[in-house]
């Protein structure tokens, strides 16, 4: 019986996941330069929405987040504001050396340097910037990696909220900050 | 014989609630609520004994289909408000009169609608107005008191001539009688109409006499307010079916010009109506304070109650009859809710207030279902009767009415839903944390109002019967009704069909919602902020100038108001003139004058 | 009333909306051709409903669930009156205000979960969309006015069959040109297409009322979405373009109008709404009181 339920289930969230794989709508978090390139991938030269992807107007409607540039200490808490009110299943797409590693800003005293010690990164998209071909590949892989079940960054970062957590604090102090400009 | 004791209880009723208030405030105050509850009883027992005739002292009385009617209608008003007197007894100056006139403009209203003579029914008027404008200034203005007052008596002065005028004509004061000589004479009924129906206008609140009405209603106390709105302003409707009925008005204006089949006096007065309900509208969109927004709504459903009393037809007099109930108890309950919260938080400023939903779920519930009945959207009672109108305007093809009453009907959407978010809806302010819910008493009479609008929304037969009955005696065709399906000219409504296919979708719907996953409760200033940390809730919430685009379209109009102080402004100034040339202190305007008039007393001596 | 009339509605609005879901999908086809681009799969709209269904969401209370329930279940219940085709699942049902009155229903229920949210940009939204509302359905109003009294009927069925009487030449769009224009000028305006949709303006006000929305909610309100475009259609195929004799004449008819209004949505900016406001008082409110004027006083085209 018990087994049984348990199948059903799975069918279940299998069909789900198709559903999911196939309509990926995103929040852009454009904090750096990147954004720049998300207009040709929309528009006709490469039309993101055969795919299914669409951008949306808030974090409530998106399942996918999309930072596309460097994080300073500030953006973090809005990164990590606007994840924290998405919807699950949700899945975060870092954009660009910059989430990666720093980019060229790694030495700098503000910079977040590596944004999965933060957030749970399903994918990232290598590139200084990544071209409209590349971020076209990504979300290919992204996709079949939702339709097999395999990216559960969000599930990841429900078991290991203390650990993220620690680390959110450790460079931030404050996540949700009361009085930004007089800390 | 019960309704001569009806209306003389009253009275006595009256005059012990003030004596028991001077025992005890509180036991003043459910005296009233015992005292109408028992009129009620009494009025909805005695419907047998309609037709009865009666005298009291000098002033005869007999109690009609309409008069009863209108005197359930305004009975219910005032004893389901009544519920509510006790709480402000020591908020008012003088809590004793408050209950007193409570009840005595109550009698007044009784005695109005059953009288049988003229005089009777120009006393009661007095009556009603008297002591409701005794109780307009125990709110929070003397003025309002004073503009009511003043329209009410260019109601009362109409009415006492048009009384004379009659009398003079036709030598009797007896209604039914009275008027039967002007139908000859078209241009003397004319007059008499027009004078008559002005009283009703007055007291309707129908343009260009509306402007008592924000005034009165808004700074009325809080527990007189629904009174007035729901019950006080019918009197003007029984006034003006009384000069299209009994005069009656489609045989007396025969000769005159016609405009789709309406005589040019009663299309006219309809185009008064057709700008109340405009003008209603957009006031009551760009109001700040919830009550004066729900009392410029009265003003707009004013104008469609008259409408449908000149229609004097088959459908839109049935939807009038029927809104005026309507309008009455989902006016009445709109301002109880409004009551609640005022009683509450001490403001009914919209902007002042928010997230009221989260302290009184059933005010919130009460003001939903009030103002679902108001924009005239079915379920509800306001959404029959509003068909009704729209069905009979059609088959007329009055054009014009209708364009007033679609805007009237889209537009209230508009500002009903202004209080709903903004009082009740939105982010609840820090200093409204705390607040209790409201008391059992006031819990009483809104849940007795959101069952009556709900059930006469979906079986409005019963009420649709007595006005069959009052059209039959009014002499035009009933309102024909097979089942529960209103039978109209150019369409059927079946209302229980609508309810239950509305009720079968709202089940599908619920069950998509359930079978879905559960959510996840978040706080209210959880809420998508682009990413910015906000810790104001009483600065993040959308209330004042709600609907701003749109009322700069028109925020330069043109205003009765205004036109009106700038008379009163210029009589001010002549009297100001008067004054400085007259009644003058300073020495040398008395020499002015007395050198003038010796002057003239010598010259015309030496004219002589 | 009975049960067959409930299975028949039950049916009724299935087929509802697996053809405008269809037909939504095909126009986002179109509109990609439109820009020189692939587009989505026709489907796409049915994988995009059921992805937002199948996630979680968060809520602001009760009112917030209660309003989408509300508005979801009043608009079905509208889709129920309007008849499809030739189709009703409850007869003598299908008057025009009370399908127009019903499916405010609907609009007052989101309204007031939008608000419920706590969201001020929900708030601009809703009051941007009822002042939207104000100016397109006046005109459309006093147009489907002058047509109850040309026809003596308020019944969509039956005003569509006196239309398909007259043949091509009796389709009320032909003969009155004028009320036929201030219909598709209103029902752009009632499905919120461009220009009139600044009430959901993403990149303004964070797409106005649906702001908060997300998992189970965002997803009925696609299907709330896809049911009033649905009814709203439906009066004008059924006012203007003589209903339809079979269900296959209704679905083409249908499917023309839409695919017609979706271009033309394409290729227009977007009104302020003070603009849309101004815009419907002088243009087509002119035009709809002219043609009822010339229904009413001259009986033109009525014959």
């Amino acid at each position: 019986m018990t087994t049984n339920a348990k199948d059903v289930r799975k069918t279940w969230e299998k069909i789900a996941d198709y559903f999911r794989a196939h309509s990926i709508w995103m929040k852009w978090y454009c904090t750096g330069c990147g954004a720049i390139e998300m207009p040709p991938t929309m528009t006709s030269r490469f039309d993101m929405e055969r795919l299914g992807m669409g951008p949306m107007a808030t974090p409530r409607q998106a399942d996918v987040l999309l930072i596309t540039g460097y994080l300073s200490a500030k953006t973090l808490r809005r990164v990590i504001y606007s994840y924290e009110q998405m919807q699950d299943p949700k899945y975060v797409v870092g954009f660009g050396s910059c989430t990666l590693n720093g980019g060229i800003y790694f030495d700098s005293y503000a910079t977040m340097t590596r944004l999965d010690h933060y957030l749970p990164v399903d994918l990232y998209i290598a590139g200084c910037m990544p071209r409209p071909e590349a971020i076209m590949n990504s979300f290919d892989t992204l996709i079949k990696m939702i339709e097999k079940g395999e990216a559960k960054g969000w599930k990841h970062y429900q078991e290991n909220h203390e650990w993220y957590r620690r680390n959110q604090l450790h460079s931030l102090k404050e996540v949700y900050v009361k009085d930004e400009f007089h800390e | 014989m019960t309704f001569d004791i009806v209306v003389i209880l009253m009275f006595l009723g009256a005059f012990s609630a003030y004596l028991i208030s001077k025992a005890s405030l509180k036991a003043g105050a459910y005296a009233t609520t015992v005292f109408s509850l028992g009129a009620l009883a009494v009025l909805l027992m005695g419907r047998s004994e309609i037709g009865s005739e009666f005298s009291v002292l000098f002033m005869n009385f007999e109690v009609t289909v309409i008069g009863w009617y209108f005197s359930g209608v305004m009975v219910l008003v005032y004893a389901m408000t009544s519920f509510f007197n006790s709480f402000w007894m020591d908020k008012m100056m003088y809590p004793g009169s408050y209950n007193f006139l409570y009840l005595f403009s109550l009698a007044g209203t009784l005695g109005l609608f059953f009288a049988s003579d003229l005089i009777t029914l120009f006393i009661f008027w007095e009556v009603v107005v008297w002591s409701s404008t005794f109780i307009i200034p125990m709110g929070k203005s003397r003025r309002a008191a004073v503009v009511y007052y003043t329209i009410s008596s260019i109601g009362s002065m109409a009415t006492l001539y048009g009384i004379m005028l009659v009398y003079r004509i036709s030598g009797t004061l007896v209604i039914q009688e009275a008027f039967v000589p002007l139908k000859e004479d078209p241009l003397t009924a004319t007059v008499v109409f027009v004078i008559f129906v002005m009283a009703g206008l007055t007291k309707i609140g129908i343009f260009p006499f509306h402007i008592w009405l924000p005034l009165a209603h808004g700074s009325a106390p809080h527990t007189f307010s629904p009174v007035l709105s729901g019950g006080l302003v019918k009197m003007g409707a029984f006034i003006a079916y009384m000069s299209v009925a009994i005069l009656p008005a489609y045989e007396a204006f025969e000769g005159s010009l016609k405009i789709m089949g309406i005589p040019l006096q009663l299309y006219f007065l309809m185009i008064l109506g057709a700008i109340s309900i405009v003008l209603g509208t957009l006031m009551a969109i760009k109001q700040e304070d919830a009550k004066k927004l729900i009392a410029y709504s009265s003003v707009a459903n004013g104008g469609y109650i008259l409408i449908g009393i000149l229609m004097m037809d088959q459908l839109s007099f049935a939807g009038s009859m029927m809104h005026l109930f309507n309008h009455a108890i989902a006016s009445a309950a709109a301002f109880l809710a409004i009551a609640v919260v005022a009683y509450r938080t001490g403001t009914t400023k919209i902007s002042e207030l928010g997230g009221m939903i989260h302290r009184m779920p059933l005010t919130y519930l009460t003001y939903l279902i009030a103002i679902i009945s108001l924009a005239g959207i079915p379920p509800m009672g306001g959404f029959v009767s509003k068909w009704l109108i729209i069905q009979g305007l059609a088959d007329r093809g009055l054009m014009f009415m209708a364009l007033a009453a679609f805007f009237g009907s889209i537009g209230s959407f508009l500002y009903v839903f202004r209080p709903l978010a903004a009082v009740f809806l939105g982010q609840l302010k820090p200093e409204h944390e705390h607040l209790k819910s409201e008391p059992l008493m006031m819990k009483i009479p809104m849940v007795i109002l959101m069952v009556l609008i709900l059930y006469f929304g979906v079986l409005p037969k019963w009420l649709l019967g007595i006005i069959g009955e009052i059209q039959v005696a009014a002499g035009i065709e009933p309102v024909m009704m097979s089942g529960n399906t209103i039978l109209a000219v150019n369409g059927v409504l079946n209302t229980l069909n609508v309810f239950m296919i509305f009720g079968f979708g709202f089940l599908i719907s619920l069950i998509i919602f359930l079978l879905m996953q559960k959510s996840r409760r978040v706080g209210l200033m959880d809420t998508y902020t682009s990413a910015e940390f906000i810790y104001t809730p009483e600065l993040y919430h959308y209330a004042g100038a709600f609907y701003a685009p749109f009322e700069r379209l028109y925020q330069n109009h043109p205003s009765v108001e205004k036109f009106l102080g700038a008379i009163a402004w210029k009589f001010h100034e002549l009297g100001t003139v008067v004054n400085a040339l007259f009644f003058s202190h300073k020495p040398a305007v008395t020499v002015f004058w007395t050198s003038v008039i010796l002057v003239m007393i010598t010259l015309g001596g030496a004219g002589i | 009333m009975n049960l067959v009339n409930f299975a028949y509605g039950l049916l009724l609005l299935l087929a509802a909306f697996v053809f405008q879901t269809t037909l939504t999908g095909i126009n986002r086809k179109v509109v990609a051709r439109l820009q020189r681009r692939r587009g989505p799969k026709f489907y796409q709209q049915f994988i995009d409903i059921f992805k937002a269904l199948s996630k979680g969401s968060t809520t602001h209370g009760w009112v917030f669930d209660f309003g989408v329930i509300m508005a979801l279940g009043g608009i079905m219940a509208t889709a129920i009156f309007i008849p499809f085709g030739p189709l009703k699942a409850v007869p003598g049902m299908d008057n025009i205000f009370i399908i127009a009155y019903v499916l405010a229903v609907g609009m007052l229920g989101m309204a007031m979960s939008a608000s419920g949210s706590g969201n001020p940009w929900a708030s601009i939204g809703v009051s941007r969309a009822l002042t939207n509302m104000l100016a397109y359905d006046i005109p459309f109003m006093m147009v489907v006015f002058g047509l109850i009294f040309a026809f003596d009927s308020s019944s969509l069925s039956g005003l569509a069959a006196i239309q398909r009487e007259g043949g091509l030449l009796g389709w009320n769009v032909l003969r009155f040109p004028l009320g036929g224009i201030v219909a598709m000028i209103s029902l752009q305006g009632m499905l919120g297409k461009k220009p009139f949709d600044s009430f959901i303006a993403p990149a303004e006000i964070a797409s106005g009322p649906m702001v908060e929305y997300g998992g189970r909610h965002l997803g009925m309100l696609f299907l709330l979405h896809e049911y009033s475009t649905f009814i709203e259609v439906s009066l004008i195929v059924h006012l203007f373009f003589g209903g339809g004799a079979t269900v296959l004449e209704f679905m083409v008819k249908y499917a023309v109008i839409y695919t017609f209004l979706n271009l033309v949505s394409n290729v227009l900016p977007r009104f302020k709404i003070d603009q849309a406001v101004t815009f419907f008082y002088k243009v087509p409110l002119a035009m709809a009181v002219v043609q009822t004027f010339l229904i009413i006083f001259l009986g033109m085209g009525v014959a």
